[in-house]
């Protein structure tokens, strides 16, 4: 705790407050995020999981209290604003365009243009865009013998593997990883937190949201237990086992 | 880059291609081709006359009536919705700009004046009934389906009540104007097919394009990608009344008048959903490709015009466009098949 003490976080929410209605989904949220960081989010259905990413991604507005990324504040208007300061957010289901190719997929919403009149007008550079993703991709250990295949052609887990890789290939500072596990199995939830730990050594802050407790303790440094909107515990992944950990999502050992 | 897709310790993506020669065999143009030209073979064969210039030339204007709402049909349609009221957005536009422009005609305004002014008023009209079909989609969150049957219905239902059930207008030089040309390819179906290229570059090899097949393909990713969804689901609803609104001005230049049964009697908007999904084209959205769509509609422009030519009654052309939609669902799913067994 004394070396992150020391260094500026990149991602800090400082007392954020959020309702729906009269329904209290975040209460008084605090916390602080490094570079070169895996933090497992965990807790109850409704504990806040899904509301607090959303907070952080732009897609709602808290009520009170501050977000700052690399120390700046800021105030998100749409999930485009947070994507652009750096946060990537992979959310559960949203994954990946099926029909289009792996490469087009890496790039999409951020096409590279052609240059000159050609560009302006709108056309796209597939040759370079293909090229990079495979660049992309093979720096985050996913290896492709090509990137002009649709992606309806991957298994689960592969594709999975290509979602979480786009979003690395984009974040500055964080990506937010909903649940990324979810019906996967054993070797394909593997790929999956391979390529997790990848995200660690490129400096980034990943927020990995799971209901599977093996796959939190197995690639996390730190975990946020959230119950009733409430932060009940944020500690090193070394002072959790399974059984401790149920016992702070469902409250039962206190 | 290395190929080896099994390198120790990395996830592996992606199987190897199967065979260029079966992408090739297996592709839908590449079918449809052959199928164009056995067809040609086949009518051609049966009545010699089927070659001559002047029947070419009448298969090549048949088609560009059809092409541009085929096309409109195949931005829709990838992008995941579905558009009916082409159809009567030809009629209707048909009868209204007929109605405007008669005055000048009968003021002996210069001919190209009227043909421009006529245009334009038909991209206004078209993009109005497209922009009616967007807001009950994306403001009133009706499905594709029954919001463009709304805009058709209303279309249709408008076509006959400006036009009292009897053709509009009546302008001779725009008849004689569009049957000039050089050789077989007559003026207005140069402009057609220029614009039907253009459509193609512009859904196969822009960012708008792949836009339009991110958003037929998981709506939800494309969102997630900042992807402006709504707006550019608005734009294709008014391209589609564009294209359709031109069609409508299509057949004014080729007939001098507007009627309210063009592209409504003849069932315009299916037989343009019918080329797509001949085409190769996935109704679920995602996939389709302009080709497939340009070839869809020559193969139903030559069986319907083939078949008058060798006699058939034209009642019957309606059964052989089915079963041609059927034989090419049948091929697609086939496809579909034998991919997912490689």
């Amino acid at each position: 705790m004394t070396t992150t003490a020391t260094r500026q976080p990149v991602l800090e929410l400082r007392h954020v407050n959020l309702h729906y209605g009269s329904v209290e989904a975040l209460h008084d949220v605090s916390f602080s995020a490094y570079a070169g960081e895996v933090i497992g989010l965990v807790g109850d259905n409704g504990a806040g999981k899904s509301s607090l990413i959303k907070t952080i991604s732009g897609v709602n507005t808290p009520d009170s209290g501050e977000i700052l990324v690399d120390g700046t504040l800021r105030h998100w208007r749409s999930p485009h604003d947070s994507m652009e300061a750096g946060i990537e957010t992979l959310y559960q289901d949203s994954g990946l365009a099926p029909d289009l190719s792996i490469g087009s997929n890496v790039f999409l919403g951020r096409e590279t243009r052609r240059r000159g009149v050609l560009g302006r007008l709108g056309f796209v550079d597939q040759t370079s865009m293909e090229r990079e993703a495979l660049e992309h991709l093979s720096r985050v250990g996913i290896t492709i013998s090509e990137t002009n295949r649709t992606v309806s052609e991957l298994s689960g887990g592969q594709r999975q593997a290509v979602a979480i890789g786009r979003a690395i290939a984009w974040a500055r500072h964080v990506i937010i990883l909903d649940e990324p596990t979810n019906h996967l199995g054993a070797r394909q939830s593997a790929e999956v937190l391979k390529v997790i730990t990848s995200a660690r050594e490129h400096g980034l802050c990943v927020l990995f949201i799971s209901h599977t407790l093996p796959h939190v303790l197995e690639v996390t440094d730190r975990i946020i237990v959230l119950r009733l909107g409430r932060v009940v515990r944020d500690a090193p992944t070394r002072e959790f086992t399974v059984e401790s950990l149920l016992g702070a999502i469902t409250g039962l050992n206190e | 880059m290395s190929t080896s897709s099994d390198r120790v310790g990395s996830p592996v993506v992606a199987a190897p291609a199967p065979s260029r020669l079966r992408r090739v065999v297996t592709n839908q143009q590449f079918v449809l081709f052959l199928v164009l030209l056995a067809l040609i073979v086949f009518f051609g064969s049966r009545n010699s006359l089927f070659f001559r210039t002047g029947e070419f030339s009448n298969l090549l204007t048949d088609f560009s009536g059809l092409v541009l709402i085929a096309i409109a049909e195949t931005f829709v349609i990838t992008a995941g919705g579905i558009d009916l009221a082409v159809g009567s957005t030809t009629a209707v536009t048909g009868v209204i700009v007929a109605g405007w422009i008669q005055p000048l005609v009968n003021h002996n305004v210069n001919q190209a004046v009227v043909l421009l002014v006529g245009t334009l008023a038909s991209i206004v009209i078209g993009a109005l009934a497209g922009g009616f079909s967007a807001l009950l989609i994306t403001v009133f969150d009706l499905v594709p389906f029954v919001a463009t049957l709304v805009t058709y219905s209303v279309g249709a239902g408008l076509a006959l009540v400006i036009s009292h059930g009897a053709p509009v207008g009546y302008n001779p030089g725009a008849i004689y104007w569009s049957a000039s040309g050089v050789g077989m390819v007559t003026w207005l179906v140069a402009i057609v097919l220029v614009v039907a290229v253009t459509l193609g570059v512009v859904l196969h090899l822009t960012v708008y394009g792949r836009y339009n097949f991110a958003i037929g393909s998981n709506e939800f990713a494309a969102r997630a990608a900042g992807i402006n969804v709504r707006r550019h689901l608005v734009s294709v609803y008014v391209l589609a009344g564009i294209l359709a609104g031109l069609t409508g001005m299509f057949f004014y230049i080729r007939s001098g008048s507007g009627a309210a049964t063009t592209g409504v009697t003849n069932s315009a908007n299916l037989v343009a959903i019918a080329a797509v999904v001949i085409g190769g084209a996935s109704l679920v959205g995602g996939v389709g490709r302009w080709a497939g769509t340009m070839l869809g509609a020559a193969v139903l422009t030559v069986v319907s015009d083939g078949l008058i030519f060798i006699n058939v009654p034209p009642t019957w052309i309606q059964v052989v466009v089915g079963a041609l939609i059927a034989l090419a669902a049948l091929l697609q799913s086939f496809r579909r098949r034998s991919r997912r067994m490689t």
